[in-house]
C-alpha cells in the first residue's frame, strides 16, 4: 500500500512515545491494508525500539521511557503475534536465560537488559536475582537456550560467574555467557571463558544478536 | 542524637562514616549465597567483627547492616516474618561492637519496588515499609539514619520522610551515573534537584553513594556544592576491580581513594565515607588524612 512508510513511521514513533494504544491500533491497519507482519516489526517497531535505545545512549531516554517502549512493543506483537504464527518464515531470535546470579540481589539492570531482549524477539526467561547456578544450568537445560545472561554488581558475587560457565560446561552445555554488571569487564569476560560482556542494556541487545547468530 | 547535635558536630570537623561491609563477611567465609541480613540472625559475631574493625580504622560512624532491611526487601528474601528481629538485632550488634564515642546509624536501603510504569510501587507504600522500618531502628537506639544508593527520587523522599519524623539526624545518599549530559540517576533524576527535595523533605546532610569509584564522584560533590544548600555526603566506591588468579583486586589503592576524598572535601563535602570495595585499610588512610589537615 502507498502510505505503508508513513504507516512504518508512526509505527516507530508509538514505540518513542511508549504508546500502547496507538502501538496496537496501528497493528491492526497494518494487518488490514495487507502490510506483512514481519515488515511491521523489522521497520515499524524495532526501529522503535532501536532509536529508543539510542536515545538512552544519549542520556535522552531513562528508564521509565524504555519501559514503556518495551511495553508498546508488547501491545504491538499481541496483534501481530496471530498472524506471525502463520507466516513460515518466522524469525525466532533466540531462547534466553536471564539472572543476577547468587548472593546478590540487584536486579534492576538484568531486568532491563531481558525486557529489550524481549522487545527485540528473544523469548526471554528471566529467573530473577539471587539465583543459584543449578537454577541456570536447569533453565538452560530445559530450554535449550541459546545464551545465558547473568548479571552481578558486587565484586564479591562477580565470581559466581565463573562458577555459573563452570558448571554450565560440566553439565554439557555449550550455549554462550553474556555477563554484566557495575564491576564487570572486558577483560573479566575473557578471563572466566565468557562469550561477551556488555555495559549497556543496549550493547547486551547487540551482543545478544551476534552471539545467536552465531550458534 | 538530636539534628542540632549533629549540626554542631558537623560544624566541628569533617565526619567520617565506615566502609563496605561485603568484602569482609566473604573474607570472614560467610556464604555468599545469602543476603546479608540473614549474617544478622546467623552470624553476629562476624558483623561485629567488621563493625570493630571500622571503629579500630577511627570511623566515627558505622553502618548497622539494615540496608536490606525494610519490610518489602526482607520478603524478597524470605525473612519477612523475622523483619523487626533482624533490625533490631543488627543495631545491638553494632553498639556492642563500638566504642560509646562511635555513632551508629541505622541504614535504609531501596525496597527494590518500582514506581509506575517499571512496576507497581505508591509512595504511600514505600513510606509505610519505612515508617516500620524507622520505627524499629529508633527503638532500637540508633543515633542517626542513613539512606543509601536511592535510585529515584520518589522513594528517596519516602525514605526521608519517614527517618525524619523520627526527630533523629538524615543522612540521605542517592546513586547517579555519569550520561553523555551529565550525572542521572536510573529514572532520569538529577544531581541539584533532587537532593534539594531530599533537603526540603527533611534531610540534614544529601549526597552521594556507590555507582562512581571516588575519582568521578568530586565531580558530583562539586555540583552539588554550587545549588544544594546542605551539608554534603560522599561515599565513593573503590577503584575497579580486576581479576587476577588470586582472586579479585582493585585498581585504587587506599591512597588514590583518600587523595580523591581530600578533593571531595575541598569541594565542598562535609561528611565522608567508603562504599563497595573499601575496606578498613582505607578508612583508616582517610582517618590518618584527615587527621593531618585538622592538625594543619
Amino acid at each position: 500500500m502507498s502510505d505503508t512508510p508513513q504507516l512504518l513511521d508512526r509505527m516507530c514513533q508509538s514505540i518513542l512515545d511508549g504508546d500502547e494504544s496507538a502501538a496496537a491500533r496501528l497493528a491492526t491497519l497494518a494487518l488490514e491494508g495487507g502490510v506483512p507482519p514481519l515488515r511491521a516489526i523489522e521497520d515499524g517497531y524495532v526501529r522503535g525500539i532501536r532509536e529508543a535505545g539510542a536515545l538512552w545512549e544519549e542520556g535522552e531516554f531513562f528508564l521509565p521511557e524504555l519501559v514503556t517502549a518495551a511495553q508498546a512493543m508488547k501491545a504491538a506483537m499481541a496483534v501481530l503475534q496471530p498472524a506471525l504464527s502463520r507466516d513460515a518464515n518466522i524469525r525466532s531470535a533466540g531462547q534466553v536465560v536471564i539472572g543476577t546470579v547468587q548472593g546478590d540481589i540487584h536486579d534492576i539492570g538484568k531486568t532491563l537488559v531481558g525486557t529489550l531482549l524481549t522487545a527485540n524477539g528473544f523469548q526471554v526467561r528471566d529467573l530473577g536475582a539471587d539465583v543459584p547456578v543449578a537454577a541456570f544450568v536447569e533453565a538452560a537445560r530445559e530450554l535449550d537456550a541459546d545464551l545465558v545472561c547473568a548479571s552481578a554488581l558486587l565484586t564479591t558475587t562477580m565470581a559466581v560467574q565463573r562458577t555459573l560457565i563452570e558448571a554450565l560446561r560440566d553439565a554439557g552445555l555449550t550455549c554462550p555467557v553474556l555477563v554484566g554488571g557495575a564491576p564487570v569487564t572486558a577483560r573479566w569476560a575473557e578471563e572466566i571463558g565468557a562469550a561477551g560482556y556488555a555495559d549497556s542494556a543496549v550493547s547486551a541487545v547487540e551482543r545478544a544478536r551476534r552471539l545467536t547468530h552465531a550458534t | 542524637m538530636r539534628p542540632e547535635a549533629f549540626a554542631d558536630l558537623l560544624d566541628r570537623g569533617i565526619l567520617l562514616l565506615d566502609g563496605g561491609m561485603g568484602s569482609m563477611f566473604i573474607a570472614a567465609g560467610l556464604d555468599a549465597g545469602k543476603a546479608p541480613e540473614w549474617w544478622v540472625v546467623e552470624h553476629p559475631d562476624r558483623i561485629a567483627d567488621a563493625h570493630a574493625a571500622y571503629a579500630d580504622a577511627g570511623a566515627d560512624v558505622v553502618h548497622a547492616v539494615t540496608f536490606g532491611a525494610n519490610p518489602v526487601k526482607l520478603a524478597a528474601v524470605g525473612l519477612d516474618d523475622r523483619a523487626e528481629e533482624v533490625n533490631r538485632r543488627a543495631v545491638e550488634i553494632a553498639r556492642g561492637a563500638v566504642p560509646g564515642d562511635v555513632l551508629v546509624a541505622g541504614d535504609l536501603g531501596p525496597t527494590g519496588k518500582f514506581f509506575p510504569p517499571m512496576g507497581d510501587a505508591t509512595g504511600e507504600r514505600l513510606r509505610d515499609a519505612f515508617d516500620r522500618q524507622v520505627g524499629w531502628l529508633a527503638d532500637a537506639g540508633v543515633d542517626l539514619i542513613s539512606i543509601e544508593t536511592m535510585y529515584d527520587l520518589r522513594e528517596a523522599e519516602a525514605a526521608v520522610e519517614a527517618a525524619h519524623a523520627s526527630g533523629l539526624p538524615v543522612l540521605a545518599s542517592m546513586t547517579f551515573d555519569r550520561r553523555k549530559r551529565g550525572f542521572f540517576t536510573l529514572v532520569g533524576d538529577r544531581v541539584v534537584p533532587s537532593l534539594g527535595a531530599l533537603r526540603r523533605a527533611g534531610a540534614d546532610a544529601v549526597g552521594f553513594n556507590c555507582s562512581v569509584e571516588s575519582e568521578p564522584m568530586i565531580d558530583l560533590v562539586r555540583e552539588a556544592a554550587a545549588g544544594v544548600d546542605a551539608p554534603l555526603v560522599a561515599q565513593p566506591n573503590a577503584g575497579q576491580p580486576r581479576p587476577t588468579p588470586d582472586g579479585v583486586v582493585y585498581d585504587a589503592d587506599p591512597g588514590q581513594f583518600v587523595a580523591d576524598l581530600l578533593r571531595m572535601v575541598e569541594v565542598g563535602a562535609r561528611i565522608v565515607g567508603g562504599c563497595c570495595g573499601t575496606d578498613p585499610a582505607f578508612i583508616a588512610a582517610a582517618r590518618r588524612a584527615l587527621d593531618s589537615l585538622d592538625a594543619a
